[in-house]
C-alpha cells in the first residue's frame, strides 16, 4: 500500500509539474499581452481565459472531452498521429493545464502591470531592443509574481478532480491522481488508505500555498 | 456606499433570508407519501417506466436514485434516507444484511440479466469469442469498476473463468457504473465495452458483438429489499408488491430482463 | 544645434523652430506647459500625430517623409524626473545598462565608468543596490547611466524637482561638471529659474505648448513677458564670481564679480581663485537714495535705475550698479523714494543674502 501511495503521489506531482511547465510560456506571453496591449474585443479573450476558474470543473471537463474525443476532428487527427488523450495520462495533463491556466495568468498579469512602464521606456532610450527589455527588465521584475502564480497553478493541478475524471477516467496505474485515488478508496470503503492519501494531499497543498504566499510578501519588501 | 437607513433594511432582509433558508433544512414534505428507491444503474429505464405507470394509480411519489450498486450500498450504510434497495448483485445486499440495514424478511431475488460485449454500430469489429479481445486492433475495453460494481465483478469473474483477465487487464478502462461503460462505447473513446444485454437494448448507437452464453457466464441476480430505517414502511411495501406484480413484470421483460420465479431468497 | 519641433499632440500644438549653439539649452515653463511631453516626443517615447522632429542633421520623426526612428536609434540619454533606476540591478549594472552600444558620438572613448563615477562622485556606490539610495545619489546614478550610453544628446526632465532646496544646490555643480567634462549637448527641462540661470546658455520659454520667448537666460527670464509667468520669489540675480580671500573668523569670504566689483558672501572654504556662482534673490536687496551709515550690511553698491516695471502693487527694478541687479519692491516703496529711470540709488545687500551655488 505504501508503494502504491508513493506511485500515485509521484504520478500526480510529475504530471502537475509537467502541466505547469507546459502552461508557463503561454501564460507569460498571454498575461504580458493582457497587461500591456489593447485590442478590439479584448474582454472576450479575458473572459475565456478566466472561464475554467468559474465554471464547474466537470463542465470544463465535458468541453475537453468533446473537443479531444476520438469522434471530434481534433481527436481524430490526434488519434491518427498515435496520440490518445481520453483515458490517458495526456488527458490528465490536459485537464490540469486547462484548469490551472487562469490562476497563472491572473497572477502574472498583475505582476506585469505592476512593472513601471517608465523603466521600459528608459531602457529603450538606452538602446535596449524590445526583446532585451522584456528579458532583462520586465520579466525579472515580474518574476516573483509569476513564480507565485505558477505555484498556485501547480497546487491547483495536483488537486484537480472534476475535469480529470471526465477526460482521463479513474484508471489505477494509468490516470489515477491523488484526488482520484481518494475518491476511489472512499468508494471502495478503504478508509485508511483514503486518509493516508488525504494526508499527503494536504501536506502538498499546504506547502505550495505557503511558498506562494511567502513569495508575494517577499516581493512587497523589495 | 449605503446610508444608515439602507444598511438597516439590508440587515433585516439578510436576517429574513437566512431564517427562511435555514428553516428549509427542518421542513419535511407534507401531504402524500414519498419514498426513495436506490436502484442499480442498469434498471434505469425499466424502473422509470414502472414508476410512471405507478404514479397514475397512486398518490405516492417514487423518487429513484440510480447508480452503481456498490456506491448506493455505501450510501445506505452511512444512513442515506432510502426506503427500497434494488441491487445488481447479492454481495451488496449481503453486506447490508450483515450490518442489519435491511428488513431480512422482505428480501427477494427478482431479476436476472446477461452480459454482452458491445461496439459502435458502425464499427467493423468481429468478436467470435472473448479471446478475440486480445487482438491488437482492440486497444481499450470499458467495463464498470471490477472491484466493486456488480456489472464489473461479473465480467471479471467471467474473464477469470476463461483465463483472460490477466492478459486483458492492461486494456481495461474501469468506469463508474454499467451505464458509464455504455457511454464510453457510445462516445467512441473505447473500442468495446462489457454491459448488460438490457443496456444494449436501449442504446441506439451500439450493437451487440458478442453475447456471453448463459452457461459460461456468471450467475447474475438482482435482489430487492426494504431498508430497515425507512420512515415510510407502508408505502415502501406497497411499491415492493407492485414490483412483484404483473404490470411490472411485463415492463421488465419488455426491456430484456429475466424475471426470476419469486423465491424467498431469505435467511442468507 | 538645430532643434526643429513641430507636433500636434492631444490638445497641444507645439511649434518650435529653434537653433542654438550652446551646450545646455533649457526649456523653461510652468507645470503643464508641455515640457515633459516635448521631451518624451524627442526621445521617441510618445506617439505624435503629425510633425517633424529634427536634432542637428538627424531627422527623428517626419510625418511628411514617413520617418519615425525608434527610441533605440535616436541615441538620446534620458534622465527622467523620478530617476527610474532599475530596482533589481546594482548601481553598476544600472549605469552600464546602455554602455555597449555604438552611437557614433565623438568622445566615446573618454566616457568610461571610472571617469563618469569620478565626476559625479558615485564611485563608492557602485556595488550597492539602487533601492536604498538617497534622492541626490539616485539622480546622479541616473545621470551616469544616461551618459554612459554615449548619447548624442542628453535630455533632462526636471532632474532636481524631487529634491529639496539644499540638495538641489549641491547637485547643480555636478551638472555643471558634466556639461564641462563630457561635451554632450543637453536639453534641460525645468520650472526653476535658478537652474536655468546656473546651467543653461540658452533658454526656450514655453507656455501651454507655445513658444513664448527664447534667448540668453538672464535677459529672457527677466523680461516682463516671462516674469508675469513666474512666481513672486523667483527673481534671481545670478553672478559668476571669483574668490579673492576668505576670513573664517569674520565668517565671510570676498569674491569679485564680472565687472571686478567685490562683494562679501558667507564664508566658503575654497582656495583662492576658485570660480563660483552667486545667487541673490531680488527680494533680498534693499534700496536707499542716500548712502546709509552705521548699517549691518557689508555690501553697498552705488547704481542707477535703468528700468522700473510696476503692476499689481509690486515693482521690479533693473539697476545698473556696474553689474546688473534686479530688485523687487512694493509700489509704495517705489513711490516713497521717488524711484524713476535715471535715479541714483544705493543697493544694500546683506552678506548672508548671498547664496553660493
Amino acid at each position: 500500500m505504501f508503494s502504491e501511495a508513493w506511485q500515485i503521489t509521484l504520478f500526480s506531482l510529475s504530471v502537475a509539474a509537467g502541466s505547469t511547465l507546459l502552461i508557463l510560456p503561454f501564460g507569460i506571453a498571454l498575461s504580458w499581452l493582457l497587461a500591456r496591449r489593447d485590442w478590439p474585443f479584448k474582454s472576450i479573450l479575458e473572459t475565456l481565459v478566466l472561464l475554467p476558474l468559474v465554471m464547474p470543473p466537470v463542465a470544463t471537463g465535458l468541453i475537453l472531452l468533446k473537443l479531444f474525443g476520438r469522434r471530434s476532428p481534433l481527436g481524430r487527427w490526434l488519434y491518427e498521429l498515435g496520440v490518445e488523450v481520453i483515458f490517458d495520462w495526456k488527458g490528465v495533463l490536459l485537464a490540469m493545464a486547462v484548469m490551472s491556466f487562469p490562476l497563472l495568468v491572473r497572477s502574472a498579469r498583475i505582476s506585469f502591470s505592476e512593472v513601471n512602464p517608465r523603466l521600459e521606456q528608459i531602457a529603450a532610450t538606452l538602446g535596449a531592443s524590445k526583446l532585451r527589455v522584456f528579458f532583462t527588465l520586465t520579466l525579472p521584475l515580474a518574476a516573483k509574481g509569476i513564480v507565485a502564480g505558477a505555484l498556485l497553478a501547480f497546487s491547483r493541478a495536483v488537486g484537480e478532480f472534476g475535469a480529470t475524471i471526465l477526460v482521463a477516467g479513474n484508471i489505477p496505474g494509468r490516470t489515477q491522481t491523488l484526488s482520484l485515488a481518494i475518491f476511489n478508496r472512499v468508494q471502495l470503503g478503504k478508509d485508511e488508505e483514503a486518509y493516508a492519501l488525504l494526508g499527503i494531499t494536504v501536506v502538498l497543498a499546504f506547502g505550495a500555498v505557503w511558498a506562494s504566499e511567502w513569495l508575494v510578501k517577499a516581493k512587497k519588501n523589495v | 456606499m449605503l446610508n444608515a437607513e439602507q444598511m438597516k433594511s439590508l440587515r433585516r432582509l439578510y436576517l429574513l433570508a437566512w431564517i427562511c433558508g435555514s428553516s428549509l433544512f427542518f421542513l419535511s414534505p407534507a401531504g402524500a407519501e414519498e419514498i426513495v428507491v436506490a436502484a442499480a444503474a442498469s434498471l434505469t429505464d425499466a424502473l422509470k417506466e414502472i414508476g410512471e405507470a405507478y404514479a397514475l394509480r397512486s398518490r405516492n411519489k417514487i423518487i429513484f436514485n440510480f447508480g452503481a450498486s456498490s456506491e448506493l450500498a455505501r450510501q445506505i450504510d452511512e444512513g442515506a434516507p432510502v426506503d427500497l434497495f434494488f441491487s445488481a448483485d447479492s454481495e451488496k445486499m449481503d453486506i447490508l444484511n450483515q450490518k442489519g440495514r435491511i428488513e431480512r424478511a422482505s428480501r427477494k431475488n427478482l431479476l436476472s440479466n446477461r452480459l454482452v460485449i458491445v461496439a459502435l454500430k458502425d464499427s467493423g469489429l468481429r468478436i467470435g469469442s472473448p479471446k478475440d479481445l486480445l487482438r491488437a486492433d482492440i486497444r481499450r475495453v470499458a467495463l464498470a469498476e471490477p472491484s466493486t460494481v456488480p456489472a464489473g465483478i461479473y465480467v471479471k469473474k467471467y474473464l477469470e473463468g476463461e483465463g483472460l483477465w490477466g492478459p486483458l487487464k492492461s486494456k481495461v478502462i474501469p468506469v463508474m457504473d454499467v451505464r458509464a461503460a455504455l457511454a464510453s462505447v457510445e462516445s467512441g473513446n473505447v473500442d468495446a465495452g462489457f454491459i448488460y444485454k438490457t443496456d444494449a437494448a436501449i442504446s441506439k448507437k451500439v450493437k451487440i458483438v458478442f453475447e456471453v452464453p448463459l452457461d459460461k457466464g456468471p450467475q447474475i441476480v438482482y435482489p430487492l429489499a426494504v431498508v430497515k430505517e425507512s420512515k415510510n414502511k407502508k408505502t415502501a411495501h406497497n411499491f415492493f408488491s407492485h414490483l412483484l406484480g404483473d404490470s411490472a413484470r411485463r415492463i421488465f421483460e419488455h426491456y430484456g430482463f429475466i424475471v426470476l420465479n419469486p423465491s424467498p431468497g431469505a435467511g442468507r | 544645434m538645430l532643434l526643429r519641433c513641430q507636433m500636434t499632440l492631444g490638445r497641444f500644438a507645439l511649434d518650435l523652430n529653434v537653433s542654438f549653439e550652446s551646450r545646455v539649452a533649457s526649456i523653461f515653463g510652468p507645470s503643464g506647459s508641455g515640457k515633459t511631453t516635448l521631451l518624451d516626443a524627442i526621445a521617441g517615447l510618445r506617439e505624435i500625430q503629425s510633425g517633424e522632429i529634427q536634432i542637428g542633421d538627424r531627422s527623428f520623426f517626419s510625418s511628411s517623409r514617413g520617418i519615425n526612428l525608434s527610441p533605440q536609434k535616436r541615441f538620446v540619454g534620458y534622465v527622467p524626473q523620478e530617476g527610474a533606476l532599475f530596482p533589481h540591478l546594482s548601481v553598476r549594472k544600472n549605469i552600464l545598462f546602455g554602455a555597449n552600444r555604438k552611437t557614433g558620438s565623438l568622445n566615446a572613448s573618454e566616457i568610461t565608468l571610472a571617469h563618469v563615477a569620478a565626476v559625479l562622485e558615485i564611485g563608492h556606490l557602485l556595488d550597492r543596490s539602487v533601492v536604498h539610495l538617497s534622492g541626490g545619489e539616485s539622480q546622479r546614478v541616473a545621470l551616469a547611466r544616461a551618459i554612459l550610453s554615449r548619447p548624442q544628446l542628453l535630455l533632462l526632465d526636471e532632474p532636481l524637482a524631487s529634491l529639496d532646496i539644499g540638495l538641489k544646490e549641491k547637485i547643480i555643480p555636478y551638472l555643471r561638471r558634466v556639461r564641462d567634462e563630457f561635451s554632450i549637448p543637453m536639453i534641460y527641462v525645468t520650472h526653476d529659474p535658478t537652474e536655468v540661470l546656473s546651467l543653461a546658455d540658452w533658454v526656450i520659454v514655453l507656455s501651454q505648448g507655445r513658444l513664448l520667448a527664447q534667448g540668453i537666460p538672464r535677459d529672457v527670464l527677466m523680461s516682463r513677458q516671462v516674469l508675469s509667468h513666474l512666481e513672486e520669489d523667483q527673481v534671481e540675480n545670478v553672478f559668476n564670481a571669483r574668490l579673492i580671500d576668505s576670513d573664517p573668523k569674520a565668517g565671510r569670504s570676498r569674491v569679485s564679480l564680472e565687472s571686478g566689483q567685490e562683494i562679501f558672501i558667507p564664508y566658503v572654504a575654497e582656495p583662492v581663485g576658485r570660480s563660483l556662482q552667486i545667487l541673490i534673490r531680488g527680494d533680498n536687496i534693499m534700496v536707499a537714495t542716500k548712502r546709509p551709515e552705521e548699517i549691518s550690511a557689508s555690501n553697498i553698491f552705488r547704481g542707477v535705475v535703468s528700468r522700473v516695471e510696476t503692476g499689481d502693487g509690486q515693482a521690479l527694478l533693473k539697476v545698473d550698479a556696474r553689474d546688473l541687479f534686479y530688485v523687487r519692491l512694493t509700489s509704495s516703496a517705489v513711490e516713497k523714494l521717488g524711484l524713476v529711470e535715471g535715479k541714483e540709488v544705493f543697493l544694500i545687500i546683506k552678506t548672508r543674502s548671498c547664496r553660493i551655488l
